[in-house]
Formats: C-alpha cells, sequence, structure tokens
C-alpha cells in the first residue's frame, strides 16, 4: 500500500498512548493521502458498471467529507484548547500526500480496494478512539 | 632365588595408520629382581641397531614408532631384553613388516536415521573415522563395511559402504529391530573390529502425518486472537504439531508463542504478539516418527475476525406508565472483555424472539444500544428470546445468549370480566324474552314482523262460503253463472282479448269498487297505468321478469313497477314483477336497459316511460273459466308508448311515478277496462311488443261491458311453471273484434317452447285452492312472446301491429 510508509499505531494501546494531536494529523494525513487515487482510480475505470461506479464517487465524496469534516473539528477543538496547535504544518503534509499518490497509479486494482478498505478501517478506528478520548460521555 | 629375567616375549606389534606402529611385549618372569626391558631393532637394509624409542605411549611394555622411525617399506627385526642385576636374557627376535601389520581402530559415532520416502522406510547411518592421537596425520582413506542383522536372527548381512562416512540402507523390514555395526580398513592391513552395535527399530508401518487444515482464527475483542486448527492424520504414529508465522513484510518466522491456553490444537497470539492491520502468514506442521506435512498458508489480518463474546446480563424490566399499556423493557450488556468504553470495539446488537411453541425466529435489529422495549406481547403467553452482537464494522456474529423467557401476566381486569358477564347477561335476557314472546303471541308477532301476504283481492271466492259449502252462493258472489263452467264459459275463458282502452276508462278497475283483499293499495290515487295488471300469465310480457317471480305465494301483490321505470325515465322493459310481498318490488331491470332483460327484444330506445309490466299474478286468480269475472285486470305492458297514442297510459304513468303500489287488478268486476299496453311508439322494437304484451284472458265478453280479461291459466290444477309446451296456448290471436274496443282473441297453440318459464309461483294458497282449476299462480311467461313471433302478423290482430312501425 502506498501509506504503508505511515507510521501508524497497530494496537489500541498505542493508539490510546500517542498525543492527540499526532492522533489527529495521522487522520488527517490518511485521508489526504487517499484524495489523490480515488480520483484517479475514477478517471481510469470508466468501464465499470454504472452501479459500482457511482459507488466509487460516492466513496470519493465520503473521504473528502469526512477531511473537511474532521479539519473542521480539529479546528474546533484547537480554538477551545482540547487540542494543541502544533498541527499548522499540514502544508508539508500536503505535499508528501502527493508523492504518495503517485505509487498509488502502480498498484492493482484489488491492491487498491484491499489499502483502501484498510485504511479507511484506520481511521474509523483512530477517530473512535480519539472520540472516546476527548468526550468520553457519550456512548463510551 | 634371584636370577636372570626369564625371557620376555613380543606379543604383537600393530600399526594404525601405516605410518607409526606400537610393539607389545609380555615380560618373562622377573627372577625376583627388578628388571629392565629395552627394545632392538634393526631394520633389514641396515645392520645398526637401535633402540626403542618411545616407551611411553603405547603403555607399559610397549615400544611406541612414530612417523620418524616408521618406514612402511622395510621389515624391521625387533627384539625385547629383559635385564636385572644378575643377567638379561633376550626375546626371540620378531620380524615386522610395516605393512602387514597395519589395523585401525574402529569407527566411532555410528548413527542412524529413519526416513521415510513414499512409504518405504529406509535407514541412514552415519558414523566417524577411528580418532587417531595424532591430529596432524593425513586424513586417510579408510573403507567401510556395515552389517546388520535381525535382533533375533543369526546371520549378518554385509554391506560395503564405501569410503563415505554414511550410507542409505533400505530393503528393512517393517516392525523389525536391527543390530548395526560398522568397520573400517585402510587401503593394506587388516579390518578393523566391528564398532559397538547399534539398535533400531524399524516403525510398523504407517506413513508420516497427513497435512492439518487451519480451521480458523477469532479475535474476541480486537486485542488479541487464536488460532485453531484442525489435524489430519496421524500416520500411525504419535504427531507433533507446530504453528510456524510470518507476518507482512517481514521474513522472519515465528513459532506460535502460546500453544496452551486456547486448548488443544490451538494457538494464542497474546497482546504483544498481536499487530493489526497487517497480515499474518501461518502454518502448521504436523511431524511423525514416518515424517512430517505442514497445511496451507492461512493468510489473516486480526482486524476482519473479530467475533466477541455473547453479550451478558440481560435483564427484563415490567414497566407500566400510567394510562397506557405496560410493556417490557430488555437490557443486556455489551461482553466483559470488549473494550466498549474506549471506542476502540463497537458493538451492535441484534435480538431474536419467538413464542415458546412457535417454529420461527422474528429477529429485530437494535443498533449499538443496549436495551429494547417490547410492546407487542400477548399476555399470557411464553416467550424466548434471545441476543447476539458483532462488530459494527467487519467482524461477525457472536453465538445468540442463553434463552431467556418471557411471560406475560394474563393482565385479566376484573372490570372487563364484569362487562363480559353484563353483556352476556344481557343479551340471553333478550333472547329470552323475545322468545316467549314469540311463543306467547307467536302469530301476532310474525305477522308484525312479517306481515302476510295478504289475501286475494278478489272478492270473488268468499273463503266462507266456499267451507259453507254453498257453491252457487260462491259462484255468483264471483259471478260466474254456473260452476262448473259452461259451454259458453269455455269459450270464453280460452280467448283472450286485447283491448286498448280509451282514455276515459279507468285501468285500475279494482279499486273502484272497494277490495275486498287489504291490499286496496290500488291506484287509487292516481290512475294506475298500470291498472291494467293482469295476472303475471301474460306470456308475453314476462319474459324476463317473469323469471324471477318464481317463488311467489299465493297472493300476490304485483308492485308497480312502472313508477319505478318510468322514474328511470329510460327504456325500461318489463319489469314483471311476480312478487309475492310487496316489499319485493323487483326492479327488474331498473337500470339497465330493457334489452338486456328481454333475451330476443329488444327495448325500444325511445324515452317515452315505460309502463312497467307487471306480470300481475294475483293470487286468487280464479280462473274459472265459467265464472265471469268482471275483473279488469288490467295488463300493462312496458312498452314504450307514445304518449299521445295512449293518453290512458300516460296519466297512469304520470301516476305511476309516484308510487308503485301493488295491486291486484283482479280485484273488482267492476267494468274494467281492459288496459291493453302496447306502446309501441317506438319503431325500435317491433318483436317486443307482442311479447310484452299481456294476454289476459277473457272470461267473458259481454256487449254492455267492457270485456274482462283474465289470465286463463292452462294448466289446471297444477302449479307449475307453465311450461307445458304443448298445452299451454296462447291468446295471440285475434279473433274478431268487436264492438269496435274489444279484440277477441283467439289461441294461438304455437308455443313450442317457453322461452322464459319462470317457475311460477304456483302455490296455491290454501285458502283459495278448493277445487279450482286454477290455482293462483303468478307466473310469467314468456313463451307466448316468442310464440307469438311467429304468428305471422297478419295473423295477429294485436293492435300493436296497427301501428306501423311496429313491424
Amino acid at each position: 500500500c502506498h501509506t504503508s510508509g505511515m507510521l501508524t499505531p497497530n494496537g489500541k494501546e498505542y493508539a490510546q498512548k500517542i498525543p492527540r494531536e499526532e492522533l489527529t494529523h495521522l487522520i488527517l494525513k490518511l485521508l489526504q493521502a487517499w484524495k489523490e487515487p480515488l480520483s484517479h482510480f475514477n478517471q481510469h475505470h470508466q468501464e465499470l458498471p454504472d452501479d459500482s461506479l457511482s459507488k466509487a464517487k460516492q466513496i470519493s465524496n465520503m473521504v473528502h467529507e469526512l477531511k473537511t469534516g474532521v479539519e473542521k473539528v480539529t479546528e474546533k477543538m484547537q480554538s477551545m484548547g482540547i487540542i494543541s496547535n502544533s498541527l499548522n504544518g499540514m502544508a508539508s503534509s500536503e505535499a508528501a500526500g502527493l508523492s504518495i499518490g503517485n505509487e498509488a497509479d502502480m498498484m492493482s486494482d484489488s491492491d487498491f480496494i484491499h489499502c483502501f478498505r484498510r485504511d479507511s478501517n484506520k481511521v474509523q478506528s483512530y477517530l473512535k478512539i480519539l472520540k472516546c478520548r476527548i468526550m468520553p460521555e457519550n456512548s463510551c | 632365588g634371584q636370577s636372570y629375567p626369564g625371557k620376555p616375549k613380543i606379543i604383537r606389534c600393530r600399526s594404525l595408520e601405516k605410518e607409526t606402529f606400537s610393539c607389545w611385549w609380555r615380560p618373562g618372569s622377573n627372577g625376583g629382581l627388578p628388571t629392565n626391558y629395552t627394545l632392538f631393532y634393526s631394520k633389514d637394509s641396515e645392520e645398526k641397531i637401535c633402540e626403542c624409542p618411545d616407551y611411553q605411549t603405547s603403555g607399559p611394555n610397549s615400544c611406541y614408532f612414530d612417523k620418524n622411525h616408521t618406514d612402511s617399506w622395510t621389515s624391521y627385526n625387533i627384539t625385547v631384553m629383559a635385564t636385572n642385576e644378575i643377567g638379561s636374557n633376550s626375546s626371540d627376535p620378531q620380524y615386522v613388516d610395516v605393512s602387514s601389520i597395519v589395523k585401525p581402530d574402529a569407527p566411532v559415532n555410528l548413527s542412524l536415521e529413519r526416513k521415510a520416502s513414499a512409504n518405504t522406510m529406509y535407514l541412514w547411518a552415519k558414523w566417524s573415522p577411528p580418532p587417531l592421537p595424532d591430529i596432524s596425520s593425513n586424513s586417510h582413506v579408510y573403507h567401510y563395511e556395515l552389517r546388520l542383522k535381525h535382533e533375533e536372527k543369526e546371520e549378518w548381512e554385509t554391506i560395503s559402504a564405501g569410503v563415505q562416512t554414511q550410507y542409505k540402507v533400505s530393503r528393512l523390514q517393517a516392525g523389525m529391530k536391527y543390530i548395526i555395526q560398522v568397520r573400517c580398513m585402510l587401503d593394506v592391513g587388516e579390518w578393523s573390529e566391528w564398532s559397538s552395535e547399534k539398535y533400531i527399530q524399524i516403525p510398523n508401518g504407517g506413513s508420516p502425518p497427513e497435512k492439518p487444515t487451519i480451521i480458523k482464527c477469532r479475535s474476541p475483542e480486537k486485542e488479541t486472537f487464536t488460532c485453531w486448527w484442525k489435524p489430519g492424520s496421524d500416520g500411525g504414529h504419535p504427531t507433533n504439531y507446530t504453528l510456524l508465522y510470518s507476518k507482512e513484510g517481514e521474513e522472519q518466522v515465528y513459532e506460535c508463542p502460546d500453544y496452551r491456553t486456547a486448548g488443544p490444537n490451538s494457538c494464542y497470539f497474546d497482546k504483544k504478539h498481536t499487530s493489526f492491520w497487517t497480515i499474518y502468514n501461518i502454518t502448521v506442521r504436523a511431524t511423525n516418527e514416518m515424517g512430517s506435512n505442514v497445511s496451507d498458508p492461512h493468510y489473516v489480518d486480526v482486524t476482519y475476525i473479530v467475533q466477541p463474546d455473547p453479550p451478558v446480563n440481560v435483564t427484563l424490566e415490567l414497566k407500566k406508565p400510567i394510562n397506557r399499556k405496560p410493556y417490557l423493557v430488555l437490557t443486556w450488556s455489551p461482553p466483559p472483555l470488549a473494550d466498549v468504553r474506549s471506542g476502540w470495539l463497537t458493538l451492535e446488537y441484534e435480538l431474536r424472539l419467538k413464542p415458546e411453541e412457535g417454529e420461527e425466529w422474528e429477529t429485530i435489529f437494535v443498533g449499538q444500544q443496549t436495551q429494547y422495549k417490547m410492546f407487542s406481547l400477548n399476555p399470557g403467553k411464553k416467550y424466548i428470546v434471545q441476543i447476539h452482537c458483532k462488530p459494527d464494522h467487519h467482524g461477525s456474529w457472536s453465538e445468540w445468549t442463553s434463552e431467556k423467557y418471557i411471560q406475560i401476566p394474563t393482565d385479566f381486569r376484573v372490570k372487563d370480566m364484569v362487562v363480559w358477564i353484563v353483556v352476556g347477561v344481557l343479551s340471553s335476557l333478550i333472547c329470552l324474552i323475545m322468545s316467549w314472546t314469540m311463543v306467547l303471541k307467536g302469530y301476532r308477532m310474525i305477522a308484525f314482523i312479517l306481515p302476510p301476504v295478504p289475501g286475494p283481492k278478489i272478492k270473488g271466492i268468499d273463503t266462507h262460503l266456499l267451507e259453507t259449502g254453498k257453491s252457487e252462493e260462491l259462484l255468483s258472489a264471483l259471478g260466474c253463472h254456473g260452476f262448473p263452467p259452461t259451454s259458453d264459459c269455455e269459450e270464453l275463458l280460452i280467448e283472450y282479448l286485447e283491448v286498448e282502452d280509451s282514455e276515459d276508462q279507468q285501468l285500475v278497475p279494482s279499486h273502484d269498487n272497494g277490495h275486498p283483499s287489504k291490499n286496496a293499495k290500488m291506484i287509487p290515487k292516481e290512475t294506475d297505468s298500470d291498472s291494467g295488471r293482469g295476472s303475471c300469465d301474460s306470456p308475453s310480457l314476462l319474459s324476463e321478469k317473469c323469471r324471477e317471480c318464481r317463488t311467489l305465494p299465493p297472493i300476490l301483490q304485483t308492485p308497480d313497477v312502472r313508477d319505478v321505470q318510468e322514474s328511470k325515465g329510460g327504456k325500461r322493459s318489463w319489469e314483471t314483477q311476480c312478487i309475492a310481498s310487496e316489499e319485493k318490488i323487483i326492479l327488474l331491470n331498473s337500470e339497465s336497459t330493457k334489452s338486456s332483460t328481454w333475451p330476443a327484444a329488444q327495448l325500444p330506445t325511445n324515452q317515452p316511460p315505460m309502463f312497467a309490466y307487471h306480470s300481475m299474478i294475483d293470487a286468487q286468480k280464479i280462473t274459472l273459466s265459467a265464472t265471469n269475472v268482471n275483473i279488469a285486470p288490467v295488463l300493462v305492458g312496458n312498452e314504450e308508448k307514445r304518449q299521445s297514442q295512449y293518453p290512458i297510459t300516460e296519466t297512469v304513468h304520470s301516476d305511476m311515478e309516484k308510487q308503485r303500489e301493488m295491486e291486484n287488478l283482479h280485484s273488482k268486476t267492476d267494468q274494467t277496462a281492459v288496459q291493453v299496453k302496447q306502446n309501441r311508439s317506438n319503431d325500435n322494437s317491433p318483436f317486443l311488443h307482442p311479447k310484452l304484451m299481456d294476454y289476459v284472458e277473457v272470461h267473458k265478453v259481454r256487449q254492455d261491458e267492457p270485456a274482462v280479461l283474465l289470465k286463463h291459466k292452462e294448466s289446471s290444477g297444477k302449479t307449475d311453471k307453465y311450461t307445458v309446451p304443448g298445452t299451454s296456448k296462447e291468446y295471440t290471436k285475434v279473433s274478431t273484434v268487436v264492438d269496435h274496443n274489444i279484440l277477441v282473441l283467439m289461441p294461438d297453440s304455437c308455443i313450442q317452447h317457453t322461452s322464459v318459464s319462470q317457475e311460477p309461483a304456483i302455490e296455491t294458497s290454501p285458502n283459495l285452492q278448493q277445487g279450482q282449476a286454477e290455482k293462483n299462480m303468478s307466473y310469467c311467461l314468456t313463451a307466448p312472446s316468442e310464440c307469438r313471433r311467429e304468428t305471422s302478423g297478419s295473423e295477429y290482430m294485436d293492435p300493436s301491429s296497427f301501428i306501423p312501425s311496429f313491424k
């Protein structure tokens, strides 16, 4: 996977131990890393049946929206002081994301889907942990 | 005594490797004094006598000749001299040729290994060459020889093993114990001694184990996981299993950290050894005496194999809110191991429910909440409920919790019970009262509810008179001149008169005179266009309708269908109603166009109101042929009429519209206008008309009176349908016209078929039936109409025929 190079906690304890800022940063990085490959995938796979295509587009949109949402939440958290402001190096990570995107071109389709599934699961798990760390009241 | 030593003897000389050799002697007696031994040797080629270079290395009474002193190409002459204080003695000389005294030591470290290949066993024998004191000596090439034999047997099998220090022994018999030895030899000299024995047991058949299979790997809480495998057959020998794994991206292979925690044939990976979002490559190896086998690799990513434990703490609570139905709340807790609190694992729940005796489960998805409210359970029934959970993303459902039973208490409120009791009592009371009243007041009640069919309106037959048996009076009342009918009556009887009356004539004769019958609902109010309601017998008119008039009670009242008809304003076809009771106004074709009702007839399409044709049946119809009944039955057919032509009818129509009534036309003997309907206004329904016409039988025609038409029933005595084709005669032909306003009809026996034979309600009213020829019948006959058709128009002097359009 093109995101294999990223150092991400691979267990519950690690995810709970790393600082919240870092976790948030990781989430955003992951989401960013998939933006380009997803759109690339959609462009190059017009031969799929319609419902698959629309599903792929839907997923791209969802990833984009999720990223936007997380960014907003992050801003809010930063403004509320829940997490520190040390995340403002996002620009650099974006640049890194671009280079990662190139590797994604070379993956086969099944690998692509496998990697996406894994990374989306990662993002989901991290978000849930983050949520329960920051706001433990609701259903945690 | 002391003496000089005895003579030593050289016992042996030996070389291990052809580069050195040693000699040993045995001393003789030592003569009582310490003796010294010296060994002298001389080579063949030389005269010089040397002394032994080394008395130590090979032990006491030995001489060791090292490499420098050993010449393998010459022979030595060796003597040993024993010396003591007194004297010395010399052994006999020993001629030693080094080459001939070479004898290596036996090989060492013999090891045997069983190997199996393709179901045959073979043996790998391995050994080492004999060790040499001088390590630096060259490696010598030894020849080896193996020998083996069965444990119990005597004979050895010798196998030359070449110069290798290992050998594959095959052709071994299963189930035997073998002894194996090995010896060696240099290129010169002798074989060494045999090595020590080595035993080996050949297993009794069997094979290496079968390939095991990895069944599944599961993680109960997304932090550790376990893998289980299924062994194959063990090939007859105890088999050992080892699990090996490697992680994605790494080369290194590890072995299972814990074989025991999760039970037999399993491997438990604890938290330290579990990594997420990495793929593990897991294999299991099975090993036994015969060999080993490896399972197929199993790839697993722990994230996707989560299967939680079932939920716990399932509890039920009955809640009874005010003003609402009570309901049950089912609550549970997530399984203890799952860490839901940190958000690492999120569970979704599902429960299933069924009544105890039921077959099918109803599955309800609950989501992430840990409680559920149940409203729709039946009181008094017992239910079984179970819950299971699964992670909200990839993963599988847990096992179901153990069954939990729910029993709803039957909430039998006393209030309900009381209400039901009261209701039951009341209704039974009412029933009692009603039945009692019924019994007591029987008939009156019945009469009240079901009014009886009115008696005949024809004044004609006075029942009392009948009873008294005074026929003459009776008959005279009826207006008959004599009974049985006289001949002239007969004549008259069979004639049907079709008369068209003038306007003035009252169509409804009956009511003028006051009807004897109770249903004097004649048309006092208005001229009843339908006054001409004769009996239904008139075959023509009542084709369809008549059909319906089947079961008419003896006393019939013919409702004034015309009203209805006219109100419709449409074409109404005949409504022949042979209705027994008032109520039963059968609007046979009220809505539909009459054409439908008339089988063959086309309904006239005109709008002019039609008369309903009543098939009147007068229950009292007396078919006294002989009697001169001054009945003026008026048969009115539903036909379209031209208003102009039938003024009377028009008036009648108007009346009819007002109401319908039933009347017995036969009631009065009054002058009766015989009304003939036949409106032939329409062109369209030519043939209808004939049918529509009602035929009334004229009993007697008197000059001064309008004709009286009576329905004549052919079938005397039988109250059946007027279906006897042969016998029924239709009076469709006009024989003469009398007095310009009376038509005398004659019978027409063309009736071949009664198209519609209604089932006349030929019930004779018990009262009336007194030996009369006719019963009251009402029936509608359609046959005549058909018949009529057959008659050529020319024969039939039907008023309708006068109308040109009527054709």
